[in-house]
């Protein structure tokens, strides 16, 4: 055990280790700051829903109490959906920074809602987010690099790897001490924050766990790199020279050029298409016979085929039924998009599995649940609420019940997964 | 030849011997004719694909049967942002803003649609862009091939040697930084060469071409002047290039990351929902025109009558219906008005921020040049958000004219079985409205916005070359 600790102090002497071990602690640290500052600020604006919320409803409620009109309370009742972040989220934010985690949605047409974004800096999100995923991912490598890339050579050119094989076992044990005793300091200087943090989050411990594993892999990829180079006999500058390359090739160079490739090889219908031939379906209902659209609605929803046959004037009913509609003419589209979407993030995934860098932030934002299925699961809830919203709506439309300032406390609310009872 | 240029061919000379520095380089090459294919290309595509879009929206648009005009309000359009000539080079934010709007009456909808959502993962990691080689991967090639150009000469005392046979301190230093000069011009050529081909299919925009390859060629030459003078000051290569590299992490990769984080933390924005419930809220306090009591609307009735002299809003000669929709919509767009003027300048100050830390990281401060003479940055997307707002307002506003003027009162009002048919004005109103044109800004505002960001990377050069003057005189000096 001597022998370790004495290492250590040869390591903590050089001054080179021990500015990038602190460095790389206060960019963690700050990382995970910032993280959990971005996490919150989203969890405040959750938690400020309720409260705007009421304010709304409330102006809506005295407005229809005068026409009683279940119609108008469908029409003017913006309801809100929200993606609450996992604890783990603070430690790779993925999407959450450009994809909505809050939206409301109304009784009409889905696919004209379900798209909208919500308001945010573009300037700022082109860099990506600083978050320890960014920490681990890009820069950690640089410093496994710096640590590591002269651990032969530096001997070799202070003259003392003759010496070191002269040694028994040809001093390799004595270099595989100091590789491991880096390695190790490296990972503790990652995962004893972010443990701290993740155990104030309330992450779980198999997820805990999960990451400090992601995050010896990830070390041990670099490291493992590193001692081949330095198997090469080069200098000291050959090896941080050529480490550096392959670090710009791992981690910036080749996901871009797969990034093309997989854009140009799965192509994906625009979303935008699917929207205007909703909107195309939905206007036209205006101009066809208001029996047709109502015996299309009653095929597919046989349910409300009893109700009452529509009169000369408006009804919401019917105004409803074009909207749903509308949204089912163009159901398969908005199906094939969404695979699309999702052969294109498989198959960066899947890249995750030549690429260490793309597959350890593909894993902790799948853990984190901010990526793309997170994403599309949102959606799936969003449509599974807006389903129950419509349905609540036409039990009073279809049956032509009044819609009272009390009915408006019985709106189904949205249910955060997990939540469900 | 001057032994300056001696010097220079020397360290070439030398580059061109190491084999991995020619691989590295043929890589840049290769990397940069790559980003500008798969730029091009894409940029080629995605304008063709908006302008179809566009085209198809506004066909359907001009194609609607007769209808009553508050239905075409609700109809709205579609319009599509039309990429900027040179986001061929450097596409900015175009992937992270949605290119495509829906615009109708009675709401400021948000371009939905960017690439970001519709992409894998990996598009966080950065794009393959000519702008993204040369800010990102040129500099550190140029590192490569560079870090040692003095500190090798020191450290194997071959300075002492040159200096023995006569040539001076400034001599070397000045050869050594010609012989960078010559490979940041070589880096630099394949994506400029690439800007001026993607610049020639478009014409025109010569002044923020200017001002790219000025801020390109300052900020290749920057980074040349560092590596000598990093590799001036230290007494090994191989400090020289983990400084180098740690400089390159720290201005490159990190500060961009962090600033942003900095600015949403300093400047907060509202989200849409908040957003839509104060409009709401201002709106129920401006006045309700739902209700016949309402005051607002009540003064706003006699002021119309009182306007046309006559009693009764049936006996005025326009459609009192419209009149109110004129009205209403007036109202609500000066609410969205302001809160997207909050919004906007909120944003602003945000990338106010963020420009602030470009003093600190002179690849901010050519990433901001860069899109705003591109006309990428988020100025370029504001000037499309307003333009379309403009066009929505003026549209809607129309419709609600045609309203007022072309459908009566009575039939307005009219219930039962013919009712509906009265309320319709001719179809072939719709195709008469102007279609959505995008007024690309003039090439001296692109260019005079990316003036500042210049001015930085100018005096961060200034200072380098100070630096080096102070090292150069301490070159070869006993430590």
């Amino acid at each position: 055990m001597s022998v370790w600790t004495h290492e250590a102090r040869l390591l903590l002497r050089a001054r080179l280790a021990v500015v990038g071990l602190a460095l790389l602690a206060a960019l963690t640290i700050a990382a995970l700051a910032a993280g959990s500052a971005e996490v919150s600020r989203q969890r405040a604006a959750i938690a400020a829903i309720p409260a705007a919320q009421a304010e709304d409803i409330r102006a809506v409620a005295n407005y229809v109490d005068r026409s009683k009109d279940a119609g108008s309370a469908a029409y003017y009742s913006f309801l809100p959906t929200w993606d609450a972040p996992s604890p783990l989220a603070f430690a790779a934010l993925g999407m959450r920074d450009v994809a909505p985690y809050i939206l409301r949605v109304r009784a009409l047409g889905l696919e004209a809602q379900i798209y909208d974004g919500d308001v945010f800096n573009p300037e700022l999100a082109l860099p990506g987010r600083f978050d320890f995923a960014f920490v681990l991912v890009f820069l950690a490598p640089l410093f496994v690099i710096a640590l590591c890339h002269d651990l032969v050579s530096g001997e070799r050119e202070a003259g003392r790897l003759r010496t070191l094989e002269a040694l028994p076992r040809g001093g390799r044990a004595l270099l595989r001490r100091r590789t491991i005793l880096r390695t190790g300091l490296l990972w503790l200087t990652l995962t004893l924050p972010f443990c701290s943090a993740a155990v104030f989050a309330g992450v779980s411990m198999a997820n805990i766990l999960l990451v400090a594993f992601v995050i010896v892999s990830y070390l041990l990829f670099w490291v493992a790199l590193t001692v081949f180079v330095g198997r090469l006999n080069w200098s000291s500058v050959a090896n941080a020279a050529t480490l550096a390359g392959m670090w710009l090739i791992l981690v910036l160079v080749a996901p871009t050029l797969a990034h093309v490739a997989i854009n140009n090889a799965v192509p994906v219908a625009q979303g935008s298409e699917i929207a205007l031939a909703q909107r195309e379906r939905v206007n036209a209902a205006w101009d066809t016979p208001r029996e047709d659209t109502m015996r299309l609605f009653y095929a597919r929803h046989p349910q409300w085929s009893g109700s009452a046959p529509l009169g000369d004037a408006f009804h919401y009913k019917w105004y409803l039924a074009f909207h749903q509609n509308g949204d089912e003419s163009v159901a398969a589209s908005a199906r094939a998009y969404r695979a699309g979407l999702q052969r294109r993030d498989a198959a960066g995934r899947a890249l995750g599995w030549v690429l260490p860098s793309v597959g350890v932030q593909a894993l902790l934002t799948r853990l984190a649940g901010t990526d793309l299925g997170a994403q599309l699961a949102y959606h799936d809830r969003i449509r599974v609420y807006h389903r129950h919203v419509r349905e609540f709506f036409y039990d009073y439309l279809f049956t032509d019940r009044p819609f009272t300032r009390a009915d408006f406390t019985k709106v189904p609310t949205f249910r955060e997964p997990g939540k469900d009872s | 030849m001057s032994l300056v240029g001696l010097i220079a061919r020397d360290e070439l000379r030398l580059m061109g011997r190491n084999r991995v520095a020619v691989i590295a380089f043929a890589l840049l090459v290769l990397l940069t004719l790559a980003a500008v294919a798969s730029s091009w290309s894409h940029h080629r595509a995605v304008t063709q694909l908006r302008a179809r879009q566009q085209h198809t929206a506004e066909a359907a648009f001009d194609a609607q049967p007769d209808r009553h005009p508050h239905r075409m309000v609700h109809y709205g359009t579609f319009i599509y942002r039309p990429p900027a000539p040179l986001a061929a080079f450097d596409p900015g934010i175009d992937a992270f803003t949605g290119n495509s709007m829906f615009l109708e009456g009675h709401r400021q909808n948000t371009a939905n649609f960017g690439d970001v959502q519709q992409s894998s993962l990996l598009v966080r990691f950065g794009q393959l862009t000519p702008a993204f080689v040369l800010q990102v991967v040129a500099p550190l090639l140029l590192i490569f091939l560079g870090f040692g150009a003095l500190s090798r000469e020191t450290e194997r005392g071959t300075l002492r040697l040159l200096l023995l046979h006569g040539a001076t301190r400034w001599q070397v230093v000045g050869g050594k930084l010609l012989a960078m000069g010559v490979v940041a011009v070589v880096a630099g050529l394949p994506a400029t060469l690439g800007l001026a081909l993607i610049a020639a299919q478009h014409g025109a925009l010569v002044l923020p071409m200017l001002v790219i390859v000025l801020g390109y060629s300052t900020y290749l030459a920057l980074w040349a002047v560092l590596i000598v003078l990093v590799s001036a000051l230290v007494r090994h290569s191989r400090d020289a290039l983990l400084a180098l590299v740690a400089l390159w992490a720290v201005a490159i990769v990190l500060l961009p990351r962090v600033a942003p984080d900095v600015a949403s933390a300093a400047v907060p924005l509202r989200n849409k929902l908040q957003t839509e419930v104060a409009i709401a809220r201002d709106l129920r306090t401006l006045g309700d025109t739902h209700n016949p009591d309402d005051p607002y609307y009540a003064a706003f009735k006699q002021a119309t009558l009182r306007r046309y002299g006559v009693a009764r809003v049936e006996e005025l000669p326009v459609n009192y219906k419209g009149v109110l929709a004129v009205e209403g919509e007036r109202l609500t767009s000066e609410l969205f008005d302001r809160y997207a003027a909050e919004s906007f300048a909120a944003q602003g100050r945000q990338n106010a921020l963020v420009r602030a830390v470009g003093v600190l990281s002179p690849a901010i401060a050519l990433r901001s040049l860069s899109m705003a003479a591109a006309g990428t940055d988020y100025a370029g997307h504001r000037r499309f958000l307003e333009q379309a707002e403009a066009y929505r307002y003026a549209l809607v506003q129309r419709l609600n004219r045609m309203q007022a003027e072309n459908v009566t009162y009575a039939a307005d009002v009219a219930q039962g079985a013919d009712a509906d048919r009265r309320k319709r004005i001719s179809g072939r109103n719709w195709g008469e409205m102007p279609d959505f044109a995008y007024r690309v800004p003039e090439g001296e505002a692109l260019a005079a916005a990316a003036v500042p960001e210049l001015l930085i990377l100018s005096a961060w050069v200034a200072l380098a070359l100070m630096l080096l003057v102070y090292a150069t005189r301490r070159l070869g000096a006993r430590r």
